[in-house]
């Protein structure tokens, strides 16, 4: 009898977590996955009619004669996606680590003072900030003048419209979300650890590697997931920095719902971004389990 | 025969408003093969001086020898000298294996070596079948051990331990010291020791070093610490003792501060200065009649194996005679008793303030 009013009442406990995964996350998702099955509208929206058109598009043309043949041209813009992400994760990683192990190392007071500057991005409209990169990147940018100033190129490099271009503007933008969360988990390392270790003939580097890197690893992973996932569907950096060329998933999705007017294609993109991430957690997760959750020493 | 570790006019001030100066001119040979204990109240400098030796701090003065070899700039990874954390710091992400494997592993031993080594010293601490569990699935006792394993797999020249039975409780504290004691002798490796517990002190060490504000008071084996503390400091920081300011009246006689006389060992001082005497309680004796000085019992402190009895002087100011109980339990003098404290002269010791 009372084990069964537990259980309700656990269940009943469970009532408003579960409204606000089911509105915010499953219905939106459920949305898009309708959408992706149905034929695209004259003005945008969908034709109330069954559709796997959008899901062939990804891979086929019809060419003049009315025939499917394969067109690899999105699977192109997926590898580059999946291509640029990877880079930007791994640029965010370079760049965070060091930053929160340093701002890890801080006395107390100026740690949450250096957290907050890490924040400060976030205050200004993302457009803006990206296209203050324009100015940096462009022929006539900073980053050219300077170069030629000093004499060390006489012509400038192209450094705008291109994947590094969108790379940076991606690094740039995602970095905070790295270094949070590697910051937090070397926040609550034991820091007497680091000093067992350079006891046992560690130097340094040894002791980064044996100790502080796997300890630091669960927000790693965070911030590599954090960093992927949006860095794979973004826009603004690759309509901005990449120009027409480098398009990226995200850019393509974007393009879907406004100019092309073509929303099941658009859905069923953002379909197949979400199953990439899904399927990059399900081979990290089942990798993580074979090594029994911990890294290898 | 050079010391294993050697300390002349070392110093370290932490910087700071005011600065600390945790250690002041510590001079110190350390013996090889010895069972060193640095004994002394809290923020006495204990720790700073470990830490110098393992390389953590650098110091501000002075010189650092670890067998004659000049190391007070050396970092911790190049001096072969491990230490048994207070908290352990095990390695949480390891196994109880390689963790004790770790040091071994950095010293480019191969795996195999490594692991044999690991586990022959986790059977010298008798948690053979551990190996494979992480740090955080042990009992505090058996990380500790896994922490001395740790620190003694790699055979250093010298072994530091930070208080590292302060964390368990009374018996397995009891059974941990024989157990230091027996790796000690065993495997032959210097220990430095550091405890504020002056029993544990007196119990493991070869010798001792007392320190108090930095400096290094006495060092000697523990029946001389004990018997014959150089000072009021160390007299009053290991085991109890009654003191008494007195008046030299030559030859072995002394005038207590209340009047009464005492009589003691020769001393050097001149007739009618003043010094401070000293007996352990357990020396003086309680007596219902008889030649000494009398009072009256004015506090019982039973202990066990022994009893406390506060005396209140006639002649003003009170002492501590501890003693053992009858054979048959019960105590010498019950609270308002009338007694006499009888103090042997062999007992009294002369000490500078
Ligand atoms: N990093 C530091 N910065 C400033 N002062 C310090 C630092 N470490 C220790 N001190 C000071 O130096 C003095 C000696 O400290 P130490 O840790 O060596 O004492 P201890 O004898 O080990 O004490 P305990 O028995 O409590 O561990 C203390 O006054 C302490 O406050
Ligand atoms: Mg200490």
């Amino acid at each position: 009898m009372t084990s069964l009013r537990e259980t309700l009442r656990s269940h009943l406990a469970l009532i408003p977590a579960t409204a606000t995964i089911t509105i915010f996350m499953v219905l939106p998702i459920l949305i898009i996955l309708v959408y992706s099955f149905l034929a695209p509208g004259d003005y945008g929206g969908g034709k109330p009619e069954f559709s796997t058109n959008a899901y062939q598009r990804l891979l086929f043309q019809r060419d003049l004669f009315d025939q499917m043949v394969f067109d690899p041209a999105y699977l192109k813009i997926a590898f580059r996606s999946v291509w640029i992400a990877v880079v930007s994760v791994v640029g965010c990683l370079l760049l965070g680590f060091p930053v929160a192990y340093y701002i890890a190392c801080q006395p107390e007071e100026r740690r949450n003072i250096f957290l907050l500057l890490i924040t400060i991005p976030f205050w200004t409209n993302l457009l803006v900030r990206t296209y203050c990169w324009i100015l940096v990147l462009r022929d006539t940018g900073l980053v050219n003048v300077g170069l030629m100033r000093m004499g060390l190129i006489d012509e400038p490099l192209t450094l705008l419209y291109t994947e590094g271009a969108v790379a940076l503007g991606l690094i740039y933008t995602y970095v905070p979300f790295m270094v949070l969360p590697i910051y937090a988990s070397l926040e609550r390392m034991d820091r007497r650890l680091i000093e067992a270790a350079r006891d046992l003939y560690s130097n340094r580097w040894v002791a980064l590697r044996y100790v502080v890197i796997p300890l630091a690893m669960p927000g790693i992973i965070a911030g590599a997931i954090l960093v992927f996932i949006p860095a794979l569907g973004a826009f603004i950096a690759p309509d901005l920095l990449g120009g027409g060329k480098n398009l990226m998933l995200g850019s393509l999705v974007q393009l879907q719902f406004s100019s092309a007017r073509n929303w099941p294609f658009g859905s069923a993109l953002a379909m197949v971004i979400m199953a990439m991430v899904l399927m990059c957690l399900f081979f990290y997760a089942r990798s993580a389990k074979k090594n029994g959750g911990g890294i290898k020493h | 025969m050079t010391s294993a570790i050697g300390l002349s006019g070392l110093q370290k001030t932490y910087p700071g408003a005011p600065p600390v100066r945790a250690l002041r001119n510590a001079d110190l040979a350390i013996n090889d093969n010895e069972f060193f204990t640095l004994l002394g109240p809290s923020g006495c400098g204990k720790t700073t001086l470990l830490r110098l030796m393992a390389g953590f701090e650098v110091p501000t003065g002075g010189k650092l020898t670890l067998f004659g070899e000049d190391i007070a700039h050396l970092p911790p990874e190049k001096r072969p000298i491990n230490t048994v954390f207070q908290h352990y710091s095990l390695f949480p992400h390891m196994t109880v294996l390689e963790n004790v494997a770790f040091g071994l592993k950095r010293l480019h031993k191969s795996d195999a070596e490594a692991k044999q080594v690991a586990q022959q010293m986790l059977d010298l601490v008798h948690l053979a079948d551990f190996g494979d569990r992480k740090p955080g699935q042990l009992s505090g006792g058996q990380q500790q051990r896994v922490a001395l394993a740790r620190a003694l797999a790699p055979q250093p020249r010298v072994l530091l331990l930070d208080e590292p039975l302060s964390a368990l409780d009374l018996k397995l504290r009891q059974s941990m010291r024989a157990e230091l004691k027996r790796l000690q002798r065993e495997t032959g490796i210097t220990f430095v020791f550091v405890t504020h517990d002056q029993e544990e002190a007196l119990a493991m060490s070869d010798r001792i070093a007392v320190m108090s504000q930095g400096e290094i008071q006495q060092v000697g084996d523990p029946a001389t610490i004990y018997e014959f503390p150089e000072n009021r400091f160390v007299a009053e920081f290991i085991g109890d003792a009654d003191f008494f300011e007195a008046e030299v009246l030559g030859g072995t006689e002394y005038k207590l501060s209340n009047g009464a006389l005492l009589t003691g060992p020769r001393t050097e001082a001149a007739i009618g200065s003043q010094v401070t005497l000293f007996f352990r309680p357990e020396k003086a004796e309680l007596k219902q009649s008889g030649s000494g000085l009398p009072g009256q019992v004015s506090e019982i402190l039973y202990l066990g194996n022994s009893t406390d009895y506060v005396v209140d002087l006639a002649q003003g100011g009170a002492l501590t005679v501890r003693s053992e109980n009858h054979k048959d339990g019960t105590a010498l003098a019950d609270v308002g008793a009338d007694v006499v404290v009888e103090i042997d002269p062999a007992a009294v010791r002369v000490v500078t303030t």
